[in-house]
């Protein structure tokens, strides 16, 4: 488990450039719901992904973040194709793989590679650590210099582990080393974007932090892209250079990191940024602004008219029910923070005057609390 | 002391060997008080809670030494009919996975009159009556109408509520809460934890706090005992472990979370991984993980030495830790 592996040579410019890999338009994903006796019929739809546009750029990291259900994993699950789009385009280098058949796919495939979140159901029980890295140079049909063994030597060292492990299988290693075990498939085809849902919160805190160090020296060190897709704020915050923040099936804010930590404008991503519990190591963070919503995100099945977070919001307004909002730039932020709010709050995350708690139940205990 | 744990050890008895789950723990929680049992998983927090709360499965588990002291009694030597009367009526447990802990083919109204019922011996009609009054405490809104609902009605939060709900019903001197926030998003998460604090704040209950998160008890502990292998590394005021850990271990978990206001280096990975606990190495169980490790460590275990009066570290060289 070393840290200080010399990788192999790098491909493309190292950092973000201004070069984009992929695009995303108009993004949709609507699941039917069938429903009726006898004769089955479509009766709704759960929108999972709706209208979401995105671009991740040669070599930069992307972070996607939102709660359970708001359509990160789908949209994920979109962009490899695993999953057929309802609607919009998926760009990637200039080709339109939206409705691509498994032929035109193939090359693309080789490029595109995921990593997924439970390191315990995505290794095949039954194959051996060599096999299940070594699949996807078969499939594709590669050959690389040395043999497959090599390279899958090679790979193993590479995510830190022992290369001598090859012929042991998945119930033999921890969470963490499987989940080494995930990143080394995924690096088998020498990809240019990994897309890596939920990577490391199956993992203990201890190991997340390894893992998290591994992706982020395989993006610096091999230029790969990354649509890291969490909802641990800090994580990505860490990892990604631009970051997106999904609620219901949208995308509600994306921008810089520094933009969007610092200076958000969509009151969920107030509401996110607040509700994060953070290790007080000093008083500093006792200035943060305190926000607490009611309730739970609604359904997708039936979302809200207009803006979808309205139902939870402090501002909203008759405006909100109506009209949705457009993701543009809002004045006063940067170039490339947008956001999608028709009354956006104050660029800072300090404490306000007076907190927002819409949760009745808390309001409540608090109110009882003070007449004591 | 409501609650005092001393020199507990469970092991539990596998076809591979014995797994020594928890090596000696020792805390107390006094009422009014929260105590937050942090550890990563198979550091035997949850098992030592299950222990307190008997419900511990036995056979594979066994208690083979210590003293779980409540209110005076020694619960160990209860007898299992003693023993029920004491759970739920004066501690109650909270589960992380709330769909899983509530019967899906009872509605709410039911299980929460249920304690009632059994406890108090009341009637049908005044438990119910009781349950809606329970679910006013917790603010699920229209009590009246949801307490016919059964639990795959309720979203996440809602659902924790309800758990809340149920492990307050017969006013218990100390809940337990084994990860009570783990399995819900950040925003509801903040809203459960803050109910669940101003509500033992109200009862003046003690609570122990079981999770893995840093962050989460940060806000509403009062003390915080760290769990490693079995035993406790760290036991402090909530202030003070964060100011500066005393253990090795500690510091570690606190430098390897990614925190808001940092970004982009590269994180303290705490080296290797957790000990197998069939296999728990000799002396420190932390040292082959520990940058401090010396030749002590691998020989002689620390005992829990005494920082201050309030606050004690298992490390040999708690000082240099403490120190940075």
């Amino acid at each position: 488990m070393s840290d200080n592996l010399t990788l192999p040579a790098q491909q493309g410019s190292t950092g973000a450039s201004t070069e984009t890999l992929l695009k995303v338009e108009g993004l949709t994903k609507h699941f039917p719901i069938y429903g009726g006796f006898p004769i089955k019929r479509k009766v709704g739809a759960v929108q999972a992904v709706d209208n979401v546009d995105l671009t991740v750029g040669v070599g930069e990291s992307v972070g996607l973040v939102g709660e359970s259900g708001c359509g990160k994993s789908t949209t994920g699950r979109l962009i490899t194709r695993l999953l057929e789009p309802t609607g919009g385009r998926i760009e990637y280098a200039g080709q339109d793989i939206t409705h691509a058949k498994r032929r035109q796919l193939a090359p693309v495939r080789s490029e595109i590679q995921m990593i997924f979140q439970d390191p315990y159901s995505s290794l095949n029980p039954r194959q051996t650590v060599g096999t299940i890295i070594k699949s996807p140079m078969e499939v594709n049909g590669i050959d690389p210099a040395g043999g497959r063994e090599k390279k899958v030597r090679e790979l193993l060292e590479l995510v830190g582990l022992n290369p001598e492990h090859y012929n042991r299988f998945p119930h033999e290693f921890s969470g963490g080393q499987r989940q080494r075990i995930g990143v080394a498939r995924a690096l088998a085809l020498s990809p240019k974007l990994i897309v890596a849902d939920e990577p490391v919160s199956a993992l203990d805190v201890s190991i997340q932090a390894q893992v998290v160090n591994l992706l982020q020296k395989v993006q610096d060190e091999l230029g790969i892209a990354f649509l890291f897709i969490a909802h641990d704020l800090a994580v990505v915050r860490h990892f990604s250079q631009r970051v997106a923040v999904m609620y219901l099936g949208k995308v509600v804010e994306v921008g810089d990191r520094d933009s969007i930590y610092n200076r958000p404008r969509h009151p969920y991503t107030h509401a996110l940024l607040s509700a994060v519990p953070e290790v007080a190591m000093d008083d500093e963070t006792e200035n943060r602004e305190r926000i607490r919503l009611y309730g739970d995100v609604p359904s997708p099945i039936m979302p809200p008219s207009g803006c979808r977070f309205r139902t939870r919001c402090w501002k909203a307004q008759d405006k909100c029910a109506t009209d949705e909002p457009p993701l543009v730039q809002i004045s006063g932020n940067r170039d490339g923070h947008l956001t999608a709010c028709h009354f956006p709050e104050e660029p800072t995350t300090e404490a306000r005057s007076e907190d927002v708690v819409l949760d009745p139940a808390l309001k409540a205990l608090e109110e009882s609390a003070g007449k004591d | 002391m409501l609650l005092e744990v001393r020199d507990l050890h469970v092991e539990f008895h596998t076809r591979d060997g014995v797994a020594r789950a928890v090596n000696g723990v020792s805390y107390g929680v006094d009422a009014g008080e929260t105590l937050a049992v942090l550890g990563e998983s198979g550091s035997g927090k949850s098992v030592t809670a299950q222990a307190v709360m008997g419900i511990l499965d036995v056979p594979p588990g066994r208690i083979t030494g210590g003293e779980v002291v409540f209110q005076g009694r020694d619960l160990l030597k209860l007898k299992e009919d003693e023993r029920r009367r004491v759970r739920g009526a004066e501690m109650a447990m909270i589960f992380q996975d709330a769909l899983s802990s509530l019967n899906p083919v009872l509605s709410v109204g039911d299980q929460l009159g249920e304690m009632f019922t059994v406890h108090r011996g009341m009637s049908r009609k005044d438990a119910r009556a009781k349950a809606i009054e329970l679910m006013d405490r917790v603010r699920i809104p229209a009590a009246r109408e949801r307490v016919r609902q059964y639990p795959h009605q309720f979203s996440g939060g809602m659902r924790q509520r309800i758990m809340i709900a149920m492990a307050l019903a017969l006013e218990p001197a100390l809940i337990i809460a084994d990860e009570p926030t783990t399995a819900l998003d950040v925003t509801v998460q903040a809203q459960v934890m803050e109910l669940l604090a101003e509500l033992q704040r109200e009862y003046r209950m003690g609570l122990i706090l079981i999770t893995h998160d840093l962050g989460v008890v940060a806000d509403v502990a009062d003390r915080i005992a760290v769990m490693y292998a079995g035993r406790i590394v760290e036991s402090a005021p909530v202030h003070d472990i964060y100011k500066a850990p005393a253990h090795p271990y500690t510091r570690g978990l606190l430098e390897s979370i990614p925190r808001l206001d940092q970004k982009g280096q590269e994180l303290y990975a705490i080296k290797g991984l957790p000990p197998n606990l069939m296999n728990i190495p000799p002396g420190c169980a932390f040292h082959p993980r520990c940058p401090l490790a010396r030749d002590v460590c691998r020989t002689d275990e620390p005992p829990l030495y005494e920082v201050s009066s309030t606050r004690g570290s298992a490390c040999h060289f708690w000082r240099e830790c403490l120190d940075g």
